[in-house]
C-alpha cells in the first residue's frame, strides 16, 4: 500500500488510527502489528512471510546473543545473523544482476529467476542488522518481547522506503510511548506536507522526466536535456524525502520520534556536505556499520581513501542491481576522494555560490548515472547537456513553458526559506505574526491535503521510485 | 492552555477531512458508467484465496475505490484547474488552446517513419486494386495553429500528405487540407471534440464533389439538432464549459433512405435521435461504430460507394446520399477477414467507387488490413 493512495487515506489511515487510539496502552503495539502486516500483504501477500522469517530470526539471534555475551560464541552468532539478512537480500535483490553479468561475461544463457523484488526489503533487512549489530556490540539492550521485536521490524509508516531507524534509537519507546496531542499535531501537519511534495510535486516533475527520457537523445537540444534532469532531480527528491515526511509524521502521531532524513540537500556547498543532507539515515548506516569498522580515516589517509571507495560502491549497489548504479557510487566516491585530498579545501576558501553550483553539477551529472540504465543512451544524453546538439529548440521551449511555474515552485521548495520564515512567524511575540503563524498553520496543510487529494483520484501517474530499493 | 487548544483545533480540522470524506464516500453508492469520463468505471472485485495470489485483487480493489471515490468528477477538475493555475497548457493530451478551444495533442515521435511508411504501402495496395480515392482530414492541432498554446508541438501532417498525394498520385487524392486550412477561421472543428464539425465535413465535400457535379448543399442550410454537445475531449479535461451545436443538412434527414447496421438492425435514417440526449452526441451521426453498414437510397442510378473509414466519416457519409443507390460503409477495426475478397461481394458487374475517408492520425493508428 502507498500513502499517496485512495485506500490508504480513506480506508487504512482513518480506521487504524481510530482503532490505535481507542485502545488501551498495552494493546497499541498488538494493533500497530496487525495493522502493519495487513498494510505489507496488501501490496505483498506472499513475501510478508519472508519479512516474518527475518523478524523470527533476528529475534532468535539477539536472544542468542544475549546469552552468548562476552563468550566466543557471540562472533559466531552475529555472523550467522549477518550472513541470513545478507543471504535474503543478495538472493532477491542481486542474483539476477549476477546472472546478467554473467551471461555477457561468459557468453552463457543461464536463465534468470525474474523475481519480483519483496518491497522494502532494502530497508527492513539493514534496520534488523542494526539491531543484531548493536546488541553484540553491547549497545542496544536484547529485545526479549517478541511483540515489541516484531512491531520495530515490521512497522508501517518507515517500513517500505525508510528513513532507516537504527533499533537503539526507537528502542525505549517500543516498549512505552505516548502520542500527546502537540505529537499528533505536528505529526498530522508533517504527513500533510509529505503528502503534497510526493503528488503535487514529485509527480508533475516525474511526468516531465518521463516524456523527455522518452526521447531520442540523439534528437533532443541542450536545453530539453538540462530541463529533463532537473525534473528527475526534484522528482527523486520530492518523492523520497515526501515519504520520509509522511513516515515521520506518522510516527510522531503513534508516538515515535524518527530521525530526520533529508536537510535540504540541494543548497550544499560541496559533495561531502550533500550526503550529510541526502538520505541522512543510510549515510549513518553505512558510515558506523561499514566504514567505522573498515578503520574510517585512523588508519592512515590511503586506506581512508579505499574506506571511501568501498563504501561508496556498496551505496551505489544498494540503490539497485544495476551497473549504472554501481557506476553512480563511484562517480560520488570520486567527488569525495577529490574533496578530501584538496578539493574541500579549495572550495571553503571560494564563495559559497560556487560549491553549490560545483554540487549540483556533480549531482545532477550523477542522477544522469542514476536514471540512465542503457550505456549508449546515458553517455548520449550526457553529451548533450555537455552541448553536443542544438542549444534551443522549440521543443525545449514548450516543454519550458509547460513546467516553469512548478520548477520555480520546486527550487523555492528545496530551499530552507520557507522553513525560515514560518520559524520566524512562530517566534515572533507580536499579535499580527501569532495570528498569522495560526492561521497558515492550519490552513495550508489542510489546502495541501485537499489538493493532494485531487491529484490522487484523477491519479495518470502517481509511482514511488524507492519501491524499487 | 491555549496552545492544547490550538493544537487540538488543526487536529480536528484535519482529521475531519480526512472522515468525512470516508464516511460520504461509504454511503455513497457505486456507479456503472461515468458520463463526463465517457468510461465504465471499475467494480468491485470478487475476493478469493486465486486472485489475492495469483490475480491482482489488490489492485483491482485500489482502481475500484478510486473509480467510485466520492465527488469522483468534481476532485478531476479541481486537479485541472490546479494544472491551469500553474499554467499548464496540456492536460492528459489535449491542449487549451486559445478561444475556448481544447485541441488533441499529438506528438511527432508517436508516429515513427516505420509505421508512416507500412501504413503508404498498405493504402497505395488499396488504391491500385481498387482505384480508390483517398481523403485523409487534417486534425485541429494542424488547422487551428493559431489557437494552439506557444511552442506547442504537433506531428505535421502536411507532410504526411505530400508523401501519400507522391504515392498514390494526383488523379487518387482529395485535397481536404488545403480547403480547411482556407477556412481555419470557421467552426470547422468542435471546440470540446476531436471530431470535425459538420461544417467542416461540408468543405470536405466540396473538396471531394468534382467538377461539375451538383452540389446538394450550402452551408446556411445546417440546422441544430442539439446545442449541449460537450465532447470526448471535454471528458479528459471536465472544465466548465458550454455546451455546442451539433448540426446537420436537413435533406440528408429528408431523403428517404434504408440503413442496415452489422447485416442486422434496419432502420431508415442515417441519424439515431436517441444519442442526442446522451453524453455522447457525436454518435447521432450514423450510430457511432458499426463494423459494417449498407445504406440503400431512393436513388436510381445504380451507381455503388465502398467507404473504408474511421468517426470522422460518419458526418460526412450522410451527405452522399444523393450521389449513390447503395453506399457500403466498412470500419477496419472490426474486420479480420481478407478485406479485396470482401468487398468484391458487394461490387457490381459494372464496377464501384471506392472511397478511404480518414482523419490524419486514425489512418496511422487504425489503417490496417489483409489484402
Amino acid at each position: 500500500m502507498v500513502f499517496s493512495s485512495v485506500i490508504y487515506l480513506f480506508r487504512f489511515f482513518p480506521l487504524f488510527f481510530l482503532l490505535y487510539y481507542l485502545v488501551p496502552g498495552r494493546m497499541k503495539n498488538f494493533i500497530l502489528l496487525l495493522g502493519s502486516l495487513f498494510f505489507y500483504a496488501w501490496g505483498e501477500p506472499v513475501y510478508v512471510l519472508l519479512m516474518l522469517f527475518s523478524t523470527i530470526v533476528d529475534y532468535t539471534h539477539g536472544r542468542l546473543l544475549e546469552r552468548f555475551h562476552g563468550k566466543k560464541g557471540a562472533k559466531w552468532i552475529l555472523l550467522s545473523s549477518v550472513i541470513i539478512n545478507l543471504s535474503v537480500l543478495g538472493f532477491f535483490k542481486y542474483t539476477d544482476f549476477l546472472i546478467g553479468t554473467i551471461n555477457s561475461l561468459a557468453g552463457t544463457s543461464l536463465p534468470l529467476l525474474n523475481l519480483p523484488l519483496p518491497i522494502g526489503i532494502s530497508f527492513y533487512t539493514f534496520q534488523t542488522m542494526s539491531y543484531t549489530i548493536d546488541v553484540y556490540r553491547g549497545e542496544a539492550k536484547v529485545q526479549r518481547n517478541l511483540l515489541d521485536f516484531g512491531v520495530y521490524v515490521t512497522m508501517f509508516p518507515q517500513l517500505i522506503a525508510g528513513p532507516i531507524v537504527k533499533y537503539r534509537e526507537v528502542e525505549e519507546r517500543l516498549h512505552k510511548r505516548t502520542a500527546n496531542v502537540f505529537a499528533i499535531n505536528a505529526g498530522l501537519k508533517r504527513f500533510c506536507i509529505g503528502l503534497a511534495k510526493k503528488v503535487l510535486l514529485a509527480n508533475n516533475m516525474g511526468e516531465l522526466w518521463v516524456l523527455i527520457s522518452k526521447l531520442n537523445p540523439g534528437e533532443i537540444s541542450v536545453l530539453t536535456a538540462w530541463l529533463g534532469v532537473a525534473a528527475f532531480a526534484f522528482q527523486i527528491y520530492f518523492d523520497f524525502s515526501g515519504y520520509s515526511d509522511m513516515a515521520i509524521g506518522l510516527g510522531e502521531m503513534l508516538g515515535f520520534r524518527f530521525p530526520e532524513n533529508f536537510n535540504y540537500p540541494y543548497i550544499s556547498a560541496s559533495v561531502t556536505e550533500f550526503w550529510r543532507r541526502w538520505h541522512i539515515s543510510l549515510g549513518s548506516w553505512f558510515r558506523e556499520y561499514v566504514y567505522i569498522p573498515l578503520g574510517g580515516n585512523r588508519k592512515g589517509l590511503p586506506r581512508q581513501l579505499l574506506n571511501i571507495l568501498i563504501v561508496w560502491m556498496l551505496t551505489g549497489i544498494w540503490h539497485g542491481a544495476g551497473w549504472n548504479f554501481l557506476l553512480w557510487g563511484l562517480w560520488f566516491a570520486i567527488a569525495l576522494v577529490l574533496e578530501k585530498l584538496f578539493l574541500g579545501k579549495l572550495l571553503s576558501w571560494l564563495p559559497r555560490a560556487v560549491g553549490i553550483v560545483y554540487t549540483l553539477l556533480i549531482v545532477l551529472i550523477g542522477w544522469v548515472l542514476f536514471a540512465l540504465e542503457t550505456p549508449q543512451g546515458l553517455f548520449q544524453y550526457l553529451g548533450v547537456m555537455m552541448g553536443a546538439g542544438e542549444l534551443v529548440d522549440r521543443q525545449a521551449l514548450y516543454l519550458g513553458s509547460q513546467y516553469v511555474v512548478l520548477l520555480c515552485i520546486s527550487v523555492f521548495a528545496s530551499t530552507p526559506i520557507f522553513h525560515m520564515f514560518v520559524k520566524a512567524l512562530e517566534r515572533s511575540r507580536t499579535g499580527i505574526g501569532i495570528a498569522f503563524y495560526r492561521f497558515g498553520e492550519k490552513l495550508i496543510p489542510a489546502a495541501l491535503l485537499l489538493l493532494s487529494i485531487a491529484g490522487i483520484v484523477e491519479a495518470s501517474y502517481n509511482p514511488f521510485l524507492y519501491f524499487r530499493f | 492552555m491555549g496552545e492544547k487548544r490550538n493544537a487540538l483545533f488543526t487536529i480536528l480540522l484535519l482529521s475531519s477531512i480526512i472522515l468525512i470524506l470516508t464516511v460520504s464516500d461509504f454511503i455513497q453508492g457505486d456507479r456503472l458508467f461515468s458520463e463526463t469520463e465517457n468510461r465504465v468505471l471499475a467494480s468491485k472485485p470478487e475476493f478469493t484465496a486465486e486472485a489475492l495470489f495469483k490475480g491482482n485483487y489488490t489492485q483491482d480493489f485500489e482502481t475500484y475505490v478510486t473509480d467510485q471515490f466520492v465527488s469522483r468528477d468534481k476532485w478531476i477538475g479541481i486537479k485541472t484547474y490546479m494544472d491551469m493555475f500553474l499554467q499548464k497548457k496540456e492536460i492528459g493530451g489535449v491542449y487549451l488552446g486559445a478561444d475556448g478551444y481544447l485541441i488533441e495533442q499529438h506528438l511527432p515521435e508517436d508516429y515513427p517513419k516505420e509505421q508512416v511508411d507500412k501504413k503508404l504501402e498498405l493504402l497505395e495496395q488499396l488504391v491500385e486494386r481498387w482505384d480508390a480515392k483517398v481523403m485523409l482530414v487534417p486534425t485541429a492541432d494542424n488547422i487551428l495553429t493559431d489557437k494552439l498554446p506557444a511552442y506547442a508541438l504537433y506531428y505535421d501532417e502536411a507532410h504526411l500528405l505530400e508523401q501519400v498525394k507522391e504515392r498514390i498520385g494526383q488523379e487518387n487524392y482529395v485535397d481536404v487540407y488545403a480547403i480547411l486550412q482556407e477556412h481555419g477561421q470557421e467552426e470547422i472543428y468542435y471546440r470540446t471534440d476531436h471530431h470535425w464539425t459538420s461544417l467542416g465535413a461540408y468543405y470536405g465535400y466540396l473538396a471531394w464533389a468534382q467538377e461539375g457535379q451538383s452540389l446538394y448543399y450550402a452551408p446556411e442550410d445546417l440546422e441544430v439538432a442539439a446545442d449541449d454537445f460537450l465532447g470526448t475531449l471535454h471528458s479528459k479535461v471536465n472544465l466548465d464549459m458550454p455546451g455546442e451545436s451539433i448540426l446537420y443538412f436537413p435533406k440528408t434527414m429528408s431523403d428517404s433512405v434504408k440503413v442496415t447496421y452489422d447485416l442486422q438492425r434496419v432502420t431508415d435514417s442515417c441519424y439515431e435521435k436517441s444519442h442526442l440526449t446522451t453524453k455522447n452526441k457525436y454518435a447521432f451521426f450514423l450510430d457511432d461504430n458499426h463494423a459494417f453498414i449498407e445504406i440503400e437510397t431512393d436513388c436510381r442510378n445504380g451507381k455503388v460507394l465502398y467507404v473504408i473509414k474511421d468517426s470522422y466519416a460518419n458526418c460526412f457519409i450522410p451527405m452522399l446520399t444523393p450521389y449513390y443507390q447503395k453506399i457500403y460503409v466498412m470500419d477496419l477495426r472490426y474486420f479480420k477477414g481478407r478485406l479485396f475478397g470482401f468487398m468484391e461481394q458487394y461490387q457490381p458487374e459494372e464496377g464501384m467507387d471506392v472511397l478511404v475517408l480518414y482523419n490524419c492520425v486514425h489512418f496511422l493508428e487504425q489503417f490496417m488490413y489483409m489484402p
